[in-house]
């Protein structure tokens, strides 16, 4: 009742993505009621930085206050670090909770914001969830991490090197962080397939969700799985 | 010679409690009631009880018929102290009845538990318009509707879809001249937001309020139930201005939360009018020479540990002559006012003997 920050989107459409969240199973876990004492923002490292409220979060979705709720769908939700400070709440709240129900509900429905916010992650995603792992030594680069210091330039030339001196066999990698066992990347693609996470992001993007999906499909093809 | 009667003014919880508790103990109770009533004002006006929402005359039916069956109690209905005289021990007073005629009484001391009214929002310093809006009422306004079964907009008899409570309506207020808070106010409206709820599963319900003052079990048995169960939006902030639009009140106020102004519209709204001490009370004062505290009702003495005892010898207080109340504390006050009247008169009649 209090925002009027996206007018041109219609109230039905804010009310379906709040019936989303508050239908979630999780939500009446998450909220009780809020008696806006404002704990979880000063526990909150994010709010310390940014213009961002777990209360507000708490508070709005306790009023049930859809114009509220979609103002922070694409205005919030997304400064929050999920570190869950924001348990220590005296009615047992969960903002941190409700936060990554509201994110689901965002991705799920691809809003613009979304897209937006994690535009910037498409290459992280890509590689997390064809290789399973996320940072890579390769990655260490003097141009990119310039405040690492002038041995990364030594490092980075004899990359190779300094990764099989490791004993362990699995980190003689450079693009992956670690060799992962085919058999592990199977029931990766698997599980990504089968509890929608993979369909998540083809309304975030299209055409990263198109080439993660050929990548997975040929995979388990050539193993003779098929997973619909 | 002390006389060993205890006269006790005012029939509210108070005063009955303190009725029966003394006579109890052995002591003759004259008990007089202005109206032509039991129960006092949560009897007359209030459809349920604060906190578990039982139907008034059923939950004190027990207490009132106790006192009307009590052979040790004289009840005088329709009538007023307006005199008196003697000290503790021995005071002649004076009661005039319905139709003017007076009867003079001897008591050896008095419970006087002559309560509170409700705080008139005629008075209020915002501009609320109760006198001038239908849709406007009062937390008592919305008892009596409630005592039908219903809860609409006067206006035009329609069930509300948008209900706001307005909290501290005379109280903690120093424009008005009343510094206290009501103490109940925000049960009471708590309480109300669930029957609405109950009554209006799909209405929007909002409370304004300065602080939410749910001392207790209240807090849960009330403030959670409210909030968790019914969804009723409690929004820190007062409104300082209600105004007609259309066939809606408009009501102008902060969300100081949220940090932003709101104007929104409402159905209709309720004022959370708090206490202030009755017509009887201040009367009560006059005719027994008791000081005010500073709010204007009964003083007592050696507070903390002496609710009951006025700066007059032999008279006593209970309930919310002496300050807001809630029932519980009403009743407490009235038996500790029975047990302090009773342990003087026994004490005046061993040392007279």
């Amino acid at each position: 009742m209090l925002s009027n920050q996206y007018p041109e989107v219609p109230l039905e459409d804010k009310q379906r993505l709040f019936d989303q969240v508050k239908h979630d199973q999780r939500f009446d876990d998450y909220l009780y009621g809020c008696y806006e004492c404002g704990i979880c923002v000063a526990a909150c490292p994010s709010a310390r930085f940014y213009d961002f409220s777990p209360r507000k979060i708490a508070q709005t979705l306790a009023r049930e206050d859809i114009e509220m709720f979609y103002e922070q769908m694409n205005d919030d939700i997304w400064n929050c670090s999920q570190c869950f400070s924001c348990l220590r709440c005296p009615r047992q709240n969960n903002p941190g909770g409700l936060i990554t129900i509201m994110r689901e509900v965002a991705v799920n429905n691809g809003l613009r914001s979304t897209k937006e916010a994690l535009a910037g992650y498409t290459r992280i995603i890509y590689k997390i969830m064809t290789t399973g792992t996320q940072v890579s030594p390769d990655m260490l680069q003097e141009d990119a991490f310039p405040d690492w210091g002038p041995q990364v330039k030594e490092v980075a030339q004899h990359l190779d090197l300094w990764r099989r001196a490791l004993p362990p066999e699995t980190l003689h990698t450079t693009g992956l962080s670690w060799q992962v066992e085919e058999r592990t990347m199977l029931e990766l693609y698997t599980i990504w397939k089968l509890t929608g996470v993979l369909n998540m992001i083809s309304e975030l993007d299209e055409g990263l969700h198109d080439i993660m999906e050929e990548v997975m499909d040929d995979a388990l093809e050539d193993q003779g799985f098929s997973v619909v | 010679m002390a006389v060993d009667r205890l006269l006790v003014i005012g029939a509210g919880p108070a005063g009955i409690e303190a009725a029966r508790g003394a006579a109890d103990l052995g002591t003759e109770v004259l008990l007089v009631e202005a109206t032509g009533e039991l129960g006092g004002t949560p009897y007359h006006h209030y459809a349920t009880l604060t906190p578990h929402l039982k139907e008034t005359h059923e939950a004190m039916y027990p207490m009132l018929e106790g006192i009307k069956a009590h052979p040790g109690i004289d009840v005088r209905y329709n009538a007023r102290v307006t005199k008196s005289q003697g000290q503790a021990g021995d005071f002649q007073v004076t009661l005039v009845g319905e139709n003017g005629q007076e009867t003079q009484e001897s008591v050896g001391a008095i419970v006087v538990a002559t309560g509170f009214q409700h705080f008139d929002p005629g008075r209020e310093t915002q501009l609320y318009g109760y006198y001038e809006f239908e849709d406007v009422i009062t937390l008592v306004d919305a008892e009596h509707m409630m005592k039908t079964g219903k809860i609409v907009r006067p206006s035009n008899g329609e069930p509300p879809e948008r209900v706001a409570f307005i909290q501290c309506v005379g109280s903690r207020d120093r424009q008005i001249g009343n510094r206290w808070c009501s103490k109940v106010c925000c049960g009471v409206a708590s309480k109300q937001s669930i029957e609405v709820k109950r009554l209006l599963p799909n209405a929007k319900v909002f409370i304004f309020y300065i602080d939410m003052r749910m001392y207790g079990f209240w807090e849960d048995q009330l403030y959670w139930k409210a909030q968790e169960e019914h969804k009723v939006n409690y929004v820190r902030g007062i409104v300082t201005e209600i105004l007609k639009k259309g066939d809606k009140l408009l009501m102008k106020g902060e969300d100081t939360t949220m940090g932003r102004p709101v104007e929104v519209l409402m159905d209709l709204v309720i004022l959370s009018v708090g206490m202030e001490p009755s017509r009887g009370t201040v009367e009560m004062a006059q005719v027994f020479g008791m000081p005010f505290e500073d709010h204007g009702f009964l003083a007592t003495v050696g507070e903390p540990l002496d609710t009951v005892s006025t700066p007059v010898p032999g008279v006593f207080v209970a309930g919310a002559a002496a300050g807001p109340k809630d029932i519980e504390d009403s009743v407490s006050m009235g038996g500790s006012a029975a047990v302090k009247a009773v342990g003087l008169l026994n004490r005046l009649k061993r040392s007279s003997a």
